[in-house]
């Protein structure tokens, strides 16, 4: 673990220095060297227009996702525990699963206007089928002995939902949520760049058009690091919850 | 006063003789099917026919059979855990249909909670019968330190080798109090070492919580050196093949017992029994 660390910094330090070396080099608006979108960065913190956008785009990732999580993991555990909901249902997320969910934002524009709400449908909508699919092939996946077990103890359908389906399959279930987060911020910038200009999506669209490339990476990187910081707040939470799998898959 | 003392304790006597001769399980005549369906053609797969068998209080009773002879499948029966077909299943007088408070099973590849503590994992057989949370440590605990897992209680159970596992899940039987043990094949995923050493606990702690034990096993040495009686069992469709009666005297130490010639004898006329009745099938 602390070799795999080191050799993150050593990496990202490399990388900084052939950035910061080929910018200046070129000498090009194309690649600015990074100190100079270090620069641009500080600026953009400072005006206090990179908080606001990005307040704003966080309230969105976390509305939605907050209702994928809630819609994809009980309807998850439904179709996972019921064959007749996984019958009805499975059609569905699996076409939506792949589908590319862009071509649905000029519908969810007719449905719910320009505003909020249409935003919120789309990283909605980009999180809530693979964690819907992650749920119930964890459900599915739950040894059968255990439930046997359960069963000859005397436990009842709720007991054994609640004490054997639920934390057997939350490795699978907290796996869904990581992948469902590192889409849903997909989905954030999409429908920020796609439906309204707002938010960190507005950012890069308008400093892209005016080619201020030290501004534009400037915000792309701070996507990168809220995708970053999200997934680790994803797995820090998987960690807490199930580490009991994780020394199971050390061992 | 004296007199009356003798009375009842004379009945008392006669009460506990009449339920040793009184069977606690009764199995009369049970058959079961099981469908499998490949493809729209439906076989009937035979696995049990006809059994007939009676368990007396107390007994230490192996049912001993090569591998599909359907000796779970009776177990599971047994336990309420599956329906069969035709026959009776009665405990106590009683028809069973759906697990009960007299019966708890060890199974073959312990089915502990991964996710769940040793101690938790005992207590869970407790939740389900709505013990206080107390009461639910103060007993697991108990039985953990009679199965000798007092110091892993805080254990997960892959940090513990097989037959400590196995030690958590009989615990985890035994916490709940039954009258009936129905052990599964218990010992057959653990080395040949701890085996030995587990079926001796077993026997010592058989002698001192007075249960009902049925014991599934394909062993005949670990059937004859625990059991009262050893059930042989034909190929699928299970029949019952013979019942042998283990005239062995109790507490068995296990090194002599095993060089007993009486032992050995029954050992071997299993074997010639098995071989048999595998022959009758073929």
């Amino acid at each position: 673990m602390k070799g795999g660390f080191s050799t993150n910094i050593l990496s990202l330090l490399s990388l900084a220095l052939l950035w910061e070396v080929s910018g200046r080099l070129m000498e090009s608006t194309l690649i600015p060297p990074l100190s100079q979108i270090g620069a641009a960065w500080w600026k953009l913190l400072g005006s206090g227009k990179l908080l606001a956008n990005l307040s704003l785009s966080l309230t969105t990732l976390a509305i939605g996702f907050s209702l994928a999580v809630l819609v994809g993991i009980t309807l998850g555990l439904l179709m996972g525990r019921f064959r007749a909901v996984e019958h009805f249902f499975d059609l569905y997320v699996n076409a939506l699963m792949s589908a590319p969910t862009t071509a649905f934002v000029p519908m969810l524009i007719l449905w719910f206007g320009l505003g909020v709400e249409s935003r919120i449908a789309v990283v909605f909508l980009f999180a809530v089928f693979v964690i819907i699919i992650n749920t119930m092939t964890g459900v599915k996946q739950v040894d059968n002995v255990l439930v046997e077990m359960a069963r000859s103890f005397g436990a009842r359908e709720k007991e054994i939902f609640f004490k054997i389906i639920l934390p057997a399959a939350l490795p699978a279930i907290m796996a869904g949520l990581r992948l469902g987060m590192g889409r849903a911020v997909k989905g954030m910038v999409t429908a920020e760049m796609l439906l309204t200009l707002t938010g960190i999506g507005a950012m890069i669209m308008q400093y892209g058009s005016s080619f201020a490339t030290d501004s534009l990476f400037a915000v792309i990187l701070t996507v990168l690091l809220v995708a970053l910081l999200t997934m680790k707040a994803v797995q820090w939470l998987d960690r807490r919850l199930t580490g009991w799998k994780a020394e199971i898959a050390i061992e | 006063m004296n007199d009356l003392n003798d009375l009842n304790g004379l009945n008392e006597r006669a009460l506990k003789n009449l339920n040793e001769s009184k069977p606690l399980v009764e199995i009369q005549a049970v058959s079961k099917s099981f469908h499998k369906t490949v493809k729209e053609s439906t076989t009937e797969l035979k696995a049990l026919a006809d059994v007939s068998l009676s368990i007396r209080e107390n007994e230490f009773l192996s049912i001993i059979g090569p591998s599909g002879c359907g000796k779970t499948t009776l177990l599971k029966m047994i336990d309420g855990l599956i329906p069969y077909d035709s026959g009776k299943i009665l405990i106590n007088g009683k028809q069973i249909s759906a697990p009960g408070p007299d019966r708890a099973v060890v199974f073959q590849s312990f089915a502990l909670l991964p996710w769940r503590t040793v101690l938790a994992n005992v207590e869970f057989s407790l939740e389900l019968r709505q013990l206080a949370k107390e009461e639910r440590a103060k007993t697991a605990r108990e039985y953990l330190h009679r199965v000798g897992l007092a110091e892993f209680e805080n254990h997960y159970p892959h940090e513990l080798s097989g037959g400590m596992q196995q030690r958590a899940g009989l615990a985890r039987a035994l916490a709940v109090n039954p009258a009936i043990l129905l052990m599964d094949e218990p010992f057959g995923a653990v080395d040949a070492q701890t085996r030995q050493l587990l079926q001796e606990e077993l026997l010592e702690l058989w002698q001192r919580e007075r249960k009902t034990v049925i014991f599934i096993t394909h062993s005949m040495d670990e059937a004859v050196y625990l059991s009262d009686r050893v059930v042989v069992m034909t190929p699928r469709p299970g029949r019952v093949a013979e019942i042998l009666d283990v005239p062995l005297p109790r507490p068995r130490v296990s090194e002599e017992v095993r060089r007993d010639t009486k032992f050995v004898d029954l050992t071997n006329y299993i074997w010639e029994s098995l071989k048999k009745a595998m022959e009758n099938h073929h």
